[in-house]
């Protein structure tokens, strides 16, 4: 890293992740330490890449009652299975190979329960996983060559719990109805903002004429 | 060592010097220890080794510690005791003595220390007499007849001055009322005063400008009234006032802010103009770009007025998408709530999936909300004023009702509007007004209708119609209901108008 120190201004660039954890009811509560619940808490890239070309290692931080809470991964896969018996914040947090960028954080709720029945059963896992992106702002060489050089893990098919893709279309296609919606309401309002203004001018002109009558007639009484 | 002065004191031995006695000194045991300080400094040298500059600290330091704030170093703690056992206190005698400032030589007697005696009595010097100028027969008649006041009667006057120094009430108190009619001490000092200034003023020599006292009778007696005034009072008077100055205030208040308001008013409706024409532009623009790769991010994209302003993500270094989704803190809780609201209604969760694409057009939404929401406060805000514009206008035109046409609320295009605040239709506010209102219960009606028509204009009435032509028009009612409300209800605020004119009235009453 002889001269890999030097950022490249105005060079951007974008690594999608994918952070979440699964969760498995048991079905009862187990005897020796009453948890009721198999989850695992993991950190993937979107793409099917390895992430410890440019990502050093991984710190996820559990409730302070787990023995050793701190747990740190060197590689992927990125993840901790634990059982429990209780929802809490995991702070995920990632640091790179480049030591010029500071480590990102993540929090995550981590989620056991949902209202539907089938996973309480203990048939189906539950997911609550999160897209983010990773934005690298004017990496270092070293960086950009770290990030720009990343093999796939795995050959074969890559999936995700979540279909991310059509999730995107559908928020993406209701934010833009909305904004247009709101942008009509918008100019409604702004038209009738407008002539409420004039209308109160109008109504002050004239206000100010009558008081000027007043006075001009009080004048002559006096 | 007490008790041998003590004994001492008894067996009536003189051991002491005589001029021992209690000093302020002595008591507080200051003047000794700087002695000894002193000679301690200069005796340290510099150690072997010691750089000459920490030494220069080090030594300074000791030498004269720089004074950090004022402190009274030389008694510390040690002898807040005063030794008052050890020495004997000073010698009183009762002795006669006279005034100097008395003119009888009267003597009479009082204790004093023995080192005083033969000195002056103290409180002489506080014996001040004024000079009240004497005038000649001459002077009096030439420059100082007035036509309220006799001859005798400014003698008594200046008589009473010289002999209570000038001291106007003890004068008037004095004042010779069998003889002389009864006057004010402002007529007094008016009096007194005008002689005096005459009489420098003849007195003084060619060229120069004499001093001339100033006294203003009148003024002092506006003053004095005014004063008596204040204090005649009655509990309930003083209630009343407080009361009114308070409202006034409150009036004054509420008129800067709707003032202030107007001016952001003009601002917003720019910013809704500019934004709804720049964003088609920009839209279209965007489009084109999107590559998910290797891209540079215009941070903010474009400037917001009114809007919420989303923090720049320029600094170099690895961040989450995520993070420029977040609402600044400077947003407030109010437009927090009416954002999330708006979401709500419209389907879109709070964090979606932060793409590009997605974080720029789900910010550009919220600055959208956030528009439409300062827009719905200024409208009700607009038609607030406009209530009260009403109101002055039928106060001040009960006879003739004249009305401008006024094109104002359009019914709300959609239900979103509601997000500002609670949902509430105008109908039950109108006609719950309140009958104090002033003017006849006409214009009441006509009011009402008012209210309802702005938002058809082809039912306006038209300038110069008379009061029976008010229109009723069951519709319009109708229409009003689907009018809905976004920050707080008319209702409550035509109420505060009403007061408000009415206090202006009792104010101006007053005045």
């Amino acid at each position: 890293m002889a001269d890999g120190g030097q950022r490249i201004k105005g060079l951007t660039i974008i690594k999608p992740i994918v952070y979440g954890n699964v969760a498995r009811y048991f079905g009862k509560k187990r005897e020796e330490d009453g948890h009721t619940h198999q989850w695992t808490i993991y950190l993937k890239p979107y793409r099917n890449e390895d992430m410890s070309a440019y990502v050093k290692k991984v710190h996820l931080k559990l409730h302070e009652s787990y023995p050793n809470h701190n747990r740190v991964i060197m590689k992927p896969p990125y993840e901790v299975t634990e059982t429990g018996w209780g929802e809490f914040e995991v702070i995920i947090k990632i640091y790179f190979n480049d030591p010029n960028e500071r480590p990102v954080t993540i929090y995550h709720l981590l989620k056991l329960f949902q209202s539907e029945t089938d996973i309480m059963l203990g048939k189906k896992s539950l997911v609550a996983e999160y897209y983010d992106e990773l934005v690298f702002q004017d990496p270092t060489s070293a960086m950009q060559q770290m990030l720009s050089n990343v093999r796939p893990i795995c050959v074969g098919a890559y999936k995700h719990e979540t279909d991310f893709e059509e999730k995107k279309e559908k928020t993406l296609g209701n934010i833009q109805a909305a904004q247009k919606k709101i942008r009509y309401e918008i100019s409604e309002l702004n038209d009738r903002l407008k002539a409420a203004k004039e209308g109160n001018a109008k109504l002050k002109a004239e206000i100010a004429k009558l008081e000027a009558e007043e006075r001009a007639e009080a004048d002559i009484v006096l | 060592m007490a008790v041998s002065s003590d004994v001492r004191d008894i067996l009536e031995l003189e051991s002491r010097p005589e001029h021992e006695y209690v000093t302020k000194e002595s008591l507080m045991n200051d003047n000794k220890k700087k002695k000894v300080k002193k000679q301690d400094h200069g005796t340290f040298k510099r150690p072997e080794g010691m750089a000459r500059e920490l030494w220069g600290l080090l030594w300074t330091d000791n030498k004269d510690p720089p004074p950090i704030f004022p402190s009274d170093s030389n008694q510390g703690y040690k002898q807040l005791k005063a030794k008052i056992g050890s020495s004997k206190v000073r010698p009183w005698k009762w002795m006669p003595f006279t005034n100097p400032a008395r003119k009888d030589g009267a003597v009479f007697h009082h204790w004093r220390k023995v080192a005083d005696e033969g000195k002056d009595y103290p409180f002489a010097r506080f014996n001040k007499t004024v000079d009240v100028p004497v005038y000649s027969d001459l002077e009096y008649q030439q420059h100082l007849h007035d036509e309220g006041w006799t001859r005798q009667e400014t003698d008594h006057l200046f008589d009473l001055s010289k002999r209570f120094d000038v001291r106007f009430i003890t004068v008037h108190d004095r004042w010779d009322k069998q003889r002389y009619r009864q006057r004010s001490v402002e007529d007094l000092k008016e009096r007194y005063y005008s002689v005096c200034n005459t009489l420098t003023k003849v007195r003084a020599p060619q060229g120069s400008e004499p001093k001339v006292k100033g006294f203003d009778a009148e003024h002092e007696r506006r003053r004095k009234s005014q004063l008596i005034k204040l204090f005649d009072r009655t509990h309930e008077q003083c209630e009343e006032e407080e009361y009114l100055i308070n409202e006034l205030k409150k009036i004054d208040m509420r008129k800067k802010e709707r003032e202030k308001k107007a001016q952001d008013l003009q601002k917003l409706i720019t910013a809704a103009d500019s934004n709804v024409d720049a964003r088609k532009t920009e839209r279209k623009a965007t489009k084109k770009k999107i590559t998910p790769q290797m891209k540079f991010k215009e941070g903010g994209a474009n400037p917001e007025p009114g809007g919420i302003k989303f923090p720049d993500f320029k600094q170099s270094g690895v961040s989450l998408r995520s993070q420029r989704m977040k609402l600044p803190a400077s947003i407030g809780q109010k437009k927090m709530k009416a954002i999330e609201q708006v979401l709500e209604e419209l389907g879109i969760e709070f964090n979606p999936m932060p793409t590009e694409e997605m974080v720029q057009h789900f910010n550009e939404l919220r600055q959208d909300i956030v528009l439409l929401y300062e827009l719905k406060l200024a409208l009700a805000s607009c038609e607030y004023d406009q209530q009260m514009l009403r109101h002055r206008f039928d106060t001040l035109n009960p006879n003739s009702k004249t009305i401008t046409p006024l094109p104002t609320t359009l019914p709300a295009p959609s239900p979103h509007l509601g997000s500002g605040g609670t949902t509430t239709a105008h109908t039950p506010a109108v006609s719950s007004l309140p009958s104090t209102m002033p003017g006849s219960s006409m214009i009441e009606e006509e009011e009402d209708s008012l209210m309802s028509a702005p938002g058809s204009p082809e039912i306006e009435p038209s300038l110069g119609t008379i009061g029976d032509e008010i229109i009723d028009d069951p519709a319009l009612n109708r229409k009003k209901t689907g009018d809905i409300d976004v920050v707080g209800t008319p209702q409550r605020k035509r109420k505060a108008a009403m007061e408000q004119i009415n206090l202006l009235k009792k104010m101006k009453q007053k005045v």
